[in-house]
């Protein structure tokens, strides 16, 4: 059977709880875990994030992301985009991207992937979220209820 | 210039990927270490002046949050410490069942470190994405295992990051039969992969680097010493928490931010090897025996020894968890009453990087006066300086700058410190004159 499984990323720092506002957007949109769809908020899984793309055949992953863009930005991430990681590794930076990329070496990619970074500003422990954050959540949400419906 | 007359800088201005904030110098002058210095410059983060004022009660879920791997150990490390000062009793249930929370940290520690961390050095490998490339199924297992340490901390702890299930007199909450049940399969399923995990980290080639250390960890009269047990070092010490201070000191390093200690003036080892060496001999006969086949032979005085002996500990700590789940009953209660008192309260534990000692001064009201946390990095620290220095001599001043980076990260990593907890990647500047 054709399972999506949604997964929101985040943790309680601020603008990092971008993830996790999409998740509550979805669920306030009527997304809701059933049969078919899955939906769970994850706090930091590091490499755990590879159990929870088992056995989907759709993973639609959302994080928070601090680059260049503005705050509030939603990207899109195709896998050719995922940056070289060439370096060590550490328990406590293992990160979504690396998640991944240890995923695809080992075969674990689910058939489709959808990755989704919404730009944030400041994550301080205990913040809350900040406007822009908080609309690009409801935004993102609208974007993945209409791609569910393709 | 002869190699005698080579000099050679080495300088990590910043340890990459560390929790934490690092760096290693090292300076090779006329064939002989000028200077080698792990430096941690890490600022102070204050924990213990943190929990100054705040009411027993909070302790366990404060002390949760100094590490993101290991926070069981802080958790019941303290809840310990506390319960013994206000003489509280919590039952064999929750005896139990704290040593099953813990044997899911160390199950999912050590898998991380094992897979992600340490074993790319030994295939070559960069990371843990390379050596998957190499052995997709060793690095399956390995994850599995981690997340079934995961899942077993879930359980006791509602969460397995900074759980929350602790409390001073027992546990919040009880799991019930279903969820047991669930997870008692699961870790009879994983035995037969944690036997393998030791058979294969047994095959895997280290460098011969025998040195004499020092061996520091808890030992309890019966069991493997996890979260009970005396004080105990290799030369023959066996003490009390409570007398931790009358044979261990901690003294600040200019290069460091973090304590440095010492056992009786010298640097000595805690962690998964000196606990294999200390207590081998608790070790079930079933593990003793797949040892013999390996050809592990304890006590063992080379740290590149630490990846097996973590393969180890999992497969103990899997079969402790069956063993202590087996005829598992729901308790009348997870925690019984406490009354605080004053006093002060010490206790220790061996987290999965190793002997883990805290002390608490509490006034009459159950609050913290002050309170004190030496964790196994600080401990190491002086034996990971003295390691290097040792272990570069053994491997050659004259190797190529690449071979004596790498050479210098491996040793690190044997240790898994925790800058905040850990170092785990060097990315060294080498400068040659």
């Amino acid at each position: 059977m054709s399972t999506v499984r949604i997964l929101g990323i985040g943790s309680p720092s601020g603008d990092d709880q971008a993830g996790w506002l999409t998740v509550d957007a979805l669920l306030a949109d009527g997304v809701h875990t059933d049969g078919k769809i899955f939906i769970e908020k994850l706090d930091r899984p590091g490499a755990n994030l590879i159990h929870h793309l088992d056995g989907a055949s759709r993973v639609i992953l959302i994080d928070a992301t601090q680059g260049n863009g503005r705050i509030g930005e939603i990207q899109r991430f195709d896998q050719k985009d995922w940056p070289g990681y060439s370096h060590g590794l550490s328990s406590h930076g293992f990160g979504v991207l690396a998640a991944l990329m240890l995923a695809r070496e080992l075969g674990s990619l689910p058939p489709r992937l959808d990755l989704y970074g919404i730009e944030i500003g400041a994550a301080l422990p205990g913040a809350d979220t900040g406007h822009e954050v908080q609309a690009a959540a409801q935004r993102l949400a609208a974007m993945i209820v209409s791609s569910l419906e393709e | 210039m002869t190699e005698k007359q080579r000099s050679v800088a080495i300088h990590v201005p910043v340890l990459a990927r560390v929790e934490g904030e690092g760096a290693l110098d090292l300076r090779i002058e006329n064939g002989d270490i000028s200077q080698l210095r792990l430096r941690i410059f890490e600022p102070p983060r204050f924990f213990e002046k943190f929990l100054e004022g705040h009411h027993y009660s909070e302790i366990p879920d404060m002390v949760a949050r100094i590490c993101g791997i290991c926070p069981v150990a802080y958790q019941v490390t303290a809840a310990q410490a506390l319960e013994q000062l206000f003489d509280v009793d919590i039952g064999p249930w929750a005896r139990g069942m704290r040593r099953v929370f813990y044997c899911g940290e160390w199950i999912q520690s050590h898998s991380l470190h094992i897979h992600l961390l340490a074993a790319p050095d030994f295939f070559g490998c960069g990371s843990a994405i390379e050596l998957a490339r190499l052995a997709p199924d060793e690095v399956r297992r390995g994850l599995r295992l981690q997340a079934l340490g995961n899942e077993l901390m879930d359980l006791f702890g509602a969460r397995s990051v900074h759980p929350v299930g602790v409390r001073i007199g027992g546990f919040h909450a009880a799991p019930s039969l279903p969820q047991i049940r669930a997870i008692r399969d699961k870790l009879r399923a994983a035995l037969p992969e944690a036997e393998a995990l030791v058979r294969w980290a047994g095959s895997i080639p280290i460098p011969p680097d025998e040195q004499a250390f020092i061996s520091v960890a808890l030992r309890h009269p019966a069991d493997y010493a996890i979260e009970t047990g005396a004080i105990a070092a290799s030369d023959g010490l066996l003490i009390e928490a409570d007398a931790y201070d009358a044979h261990f000191a901690e003294q600040h390093e200019t290069h460091s931010t973090a304590l440095f200690s010492t056992y009786h003036q010298r640097p000595y080892l805690v962690g998964p090897l000196a606990r294999l060496n200390l207590n081998h001999d608790r070790l079930p006969a079933g593990i003793q025996a797949l040892l013999a086949e390996t050809g592990f032979s304890l006590p063992s005085r080379n740290l590149f020894h630490s990846l097996l002996a973590r393969a180890v500990e999992i497969l103990l700590a899997l079969q402790e968890a069956l063993r202590l789940l087996d005829g598992y009953t729901l308790p009348d209660s997870p925690w019984v009453p406490v009354t605080p008192r004053a006093g002060v309260a010490t206790g220790c534990t061996e987290a999965p990087r190793g002997l883990l000692w805290h002390r608490y001064e509490m006034d009459g009201e159950g609050r913290v006066v002050n309170a004190r946390i030496v964790p196994p990095t600080s401990q190491n620290q002086g034996r990971i300086e003295e390691d290097l220095r040792l272990s570069l001599l053994n491997f050659g001043l004259d190797q190529p700058d690449d071979a004596l980076r790498l050479h210098c990260e491996k040793v690190i990593r044997n240790y898994d410190p925790c800058i905040s907890c850990a170092t785990h990647f060097l990315r060294m500047n080498v400068e040659r004159t």
